[in-house]
């Protein structure tokens, strides 16, 4: 699907509570062999240099949009590095964020849909959640952004697996698991993760949503209210567009600062092709892609990421979408 | 005649190569120069004869002003330097990683200054490019400009604008607030309006004399050029299909329409260029167009077809005489209005 993307450049997200070994990665990708040249926007409390020609140094500069939309921030510098990246386009292929390891992935999530200049030559490729094997019991305890940025990850890199027993990896990864069904996880020692299961992952594709997940398991027996998690619905009979527009549009206005990420494949009554979905908070993106195999069964699935889930509230609420 | 007739018959034109970002002319009148992404700065002699590139930065550039002595420029790139760019190439200031946004300069009998922002300040030179002072924003400065005189400087950021006087002994600023992210500036000719642009695909004002809010709505993109026209009776705006102008007389803009000029083709307008010296303006078009508007009567002349790229950069020379303009592509032209001159600028 190359050629869907329209030139666009190609944007990766790279996230991580500090010391997770994000810099460690940063620089492990920029020094591999693979040929393609990036741009590298950096906080400057960065915690390790980067070796890198063309690397951006930020101050992240978030700010509420005036739209009407409650949890609606955006990277300010973001567009405004963007727009000078553009103005030497020939000298990188793609271009990598890394965020502070504070930061809530939202407001960089929100600068690709929300902003027109940005949209019209950049996509945004994945955002890498780096994972501390041994600590993320502590940071998820301790800091609700360690939460957000699991729960915002396309590719999760669970790192430092060395400095923990099979069972506490094994623990590890279920917690990351029941807070986000959908992300790829990649077990790691020193972020040695393959380049090609980081860069290029089209995760926020329409046609990528929910491609890799034939089936998803749900296990929030031990989750609490405040906590993040993800639960997912499945409905066999077609879906009412104008219902689920009416629903979901609803849900978002009121419950989007709750819900991180919604991610959607709809099956809509009497139509050929898949309808695929897909929000940040309020923010959503929608629209038909290629046609359902024949014989493969037309099920609709819809997956939240957020906080404050009422699992039978939402089934309830998706149910009522079906076609009558 | 064919949209092409005037850039044919009057202008010089180059594929420079890079994304020009700006374009201006030298106080002293001799040369236009072309800023590109490359970090070149190109000098195109204004009565005709070689164009010349000279390396400035190793990044882009990202900004460009006349320098406030007769001759050469001032530029800003991302390679952190603010440089002196002409006959030679020569540093005013560095800033390590940070880029040097945007740049501004003012010359009359007695005052010369220049001025770069860089993150959330602004440093202020004199026309030697000794340091006069640094001016602290609470957030990055997204536009920058000297009013009419010399004698304040405004600049655009995060919830507001911030107006210095330049002389000031000790610094503090009129803030100018309004919620929201503010990314370009303009001020009046005489001094009583400023104008920002703001990420919603909106203008804001604030009429200094009493503080009243201006708030000119309805663009479909952001607005990235502002320019009065030379009396100040019009805002000139890009960011929607036309030219849209906002009239800055008879109570407005306050309660009023803008006067769309050279719309309707559904093509964005990327830039704007007040005449310097008539009620007219120059548009550059996201389809490579660039038009020249005379307001009161509504008339449109084709200056350059579309099909080179959007406009990045337009500028006028100060005696109104001739236009500078370039495009993401690469392309940059030097077009001649002036009655006398058509021979001498044929190719």
């Amino acid at each position: 699907m190359a050629d869907a993307t329209g030139g666009k450049v190609p944007v990766t997200v790279l996230t991580g509570y500090l010391g997770a070994g994000k810099t460690t990665l940063l620089n492990r990708i920029l020094s591999e062999q693979h040929g393609r040249r990036y741009a590298v926007v950096i906080n400057e409390f960065g915690e390790l240099g980067v070796d890198n020609d063309l690397v951006v140094d930020t101050d992240e500069e978030v700010f509420e949009m005036n739209n009407g939309c409650v949890c609606c921030t955006v990277r300010g510098d973001l567009i405004r590095i963007v727009g000078g990246l553009m103005k030497r386009r020939d000298r990188f292929d793609g271009i990598i964020i890394e965020t502070t390891g504070l930061a809530n992935p939202a407001p960089v999530a929100q600068t690709f849909f929300v902003d027109d200049t940005v949209r019209a030559r950049t996509r945004l490729d994945a955002i890498i959640t780096v994972v501390d094997a041994r600590h993320l019991p502590q940071r998820l305890a301790d800091s609700p952004e360690a939460a957000d940025q699991i729960a915002f990850a396309d590719v999760i890199v669970l790192n430092k697996t060395d400095l923990v027993t099979p069972e506490e990896l094994a623990a590890v990864a279920s917690s990351v698991r029941q807070r986000n069904a959908l992300a790829k996880i990649h077990y790691a020692k020193h972020a040695d993760v393959p380049i090609a299961a980081l860069l290029g992952q089209g995760a926020f594709d329409l046609d990528r949503v929910l491609a890799d997940h034939p089936g998803f398991l749900d296990d929030d027996s031990h989750a609490h209210n405040d906590d993040v998690r993800s639960v997912s619905f499945e409905l066999a009979s077609p879906i009412d567009p104008e219902r689920f527009n009416a629903w979901i549009g609803a849900l978002l206005a009121e419950r989007g600062p709750d819900l991180l990420r919604t991610k959607g494949i709809l099956a809509f009554a009497g139509e050929d092709l898949r309808f695929a979905f897909q929000a940040v908070h309020m923010i959503t993106d929608g629209g038909f892609i290629g046609p359902w195999k024949p014989g493969e069964a037309r099920t609709s699935r819809l997956v939240f990421i957020g906080r404050n889930l009422n699992r039978p509230q939402l089934r309830r609420g998706f149910e009522s979408c079906q076609a009558a | 005649m064919t949209a092409d007739h005037i850039l044919q018959t009057r202008g010089v034109s180059h594929e420079l190569g890079a994304y020009v970002v700006a374009a201006a002319f030298a106080r002293g009148g001799a040369t236009c120069a072309f800023a590109l992404g490359d970090g070149t700065l190109h000098l195109a002699p204004r009565q005709g004869g070689t164009w010349r590139a000279v390396a400035v930065h190793d990044g882009a550039a990202l900004a460009l002003a006349p320098d406030a002595g007769p001759a050469g420029y001032v530029c800003g790139g991302d390679d952190g330097t603010f440089r002196r760019a002409g006959e030679t190439v020569t540093d005013i200031a560095g800033f390590g990683m940070k880029w040097v946004e945007h740049v501004a300069s003012f010359a009359d009998g007695k005052t010369r200054l220049l001025a770069c922002a860089v993150g959330r300040q602004i440093h202020l030179f004199d026309g030697d490019g000794s340091k006069l002072k640094t001016l602290d924003h609470p957030s990055s400065v997204t536009g920058l400009a000297f009013d009419t005189k010399g004698k304040r400087i405004a600049a655009a950021h995060y919830n507001g604008a911030s107006l210095w006087f330049v002389a000031a002994k000790t610094d503090s600023p009129r803030r100018l607030e309004w919620k929201g992210s503010h990314t370009g500036i303009a001020l009046s000719p005489d001094g009583e309006n400023v104008v920002t642009a703001m990420q919603e695909n909106a203008l804001h004002g604030w009429r200094l004399t009493d503080g009243q809010h201006m708030r000119m709505t309805g663009y479909p993109g952001k607005t990235r050029a502002l320019s009065f026209s030379r009396t100040g009776k019009w805002l000139a705006s890009s960011g929607a299909d036309a030219i849209v102008l906002w009239p800055f007389f008879g109570g407005g803009p306050m309660g009023k329409a803008p006067t769309e000029l050279a719309g309707g083709d559904g093509v964005l307008c990327t830039l704007v260029a007040c005449h310097p010296q008539q009620d007219a303006v120059a548009a550059g078009f996201a389809d490579g167009l660039v038009v020249l508007a005379d307001i009161a009567a509504a008339r449109i002349l084709p200056v350059c077809g579309p099909g080179r790229g959007p406009v990045s950069a337009l500028a006028w020379s100060a005696d109104g005489a001739q236009l500078a303009f370039g495009t993401e592509t690469g392309f940059a032209a030097l077009v001649d209005f002036s009655k006398q001159q058509q021979q001498a600028t044929s190719p």
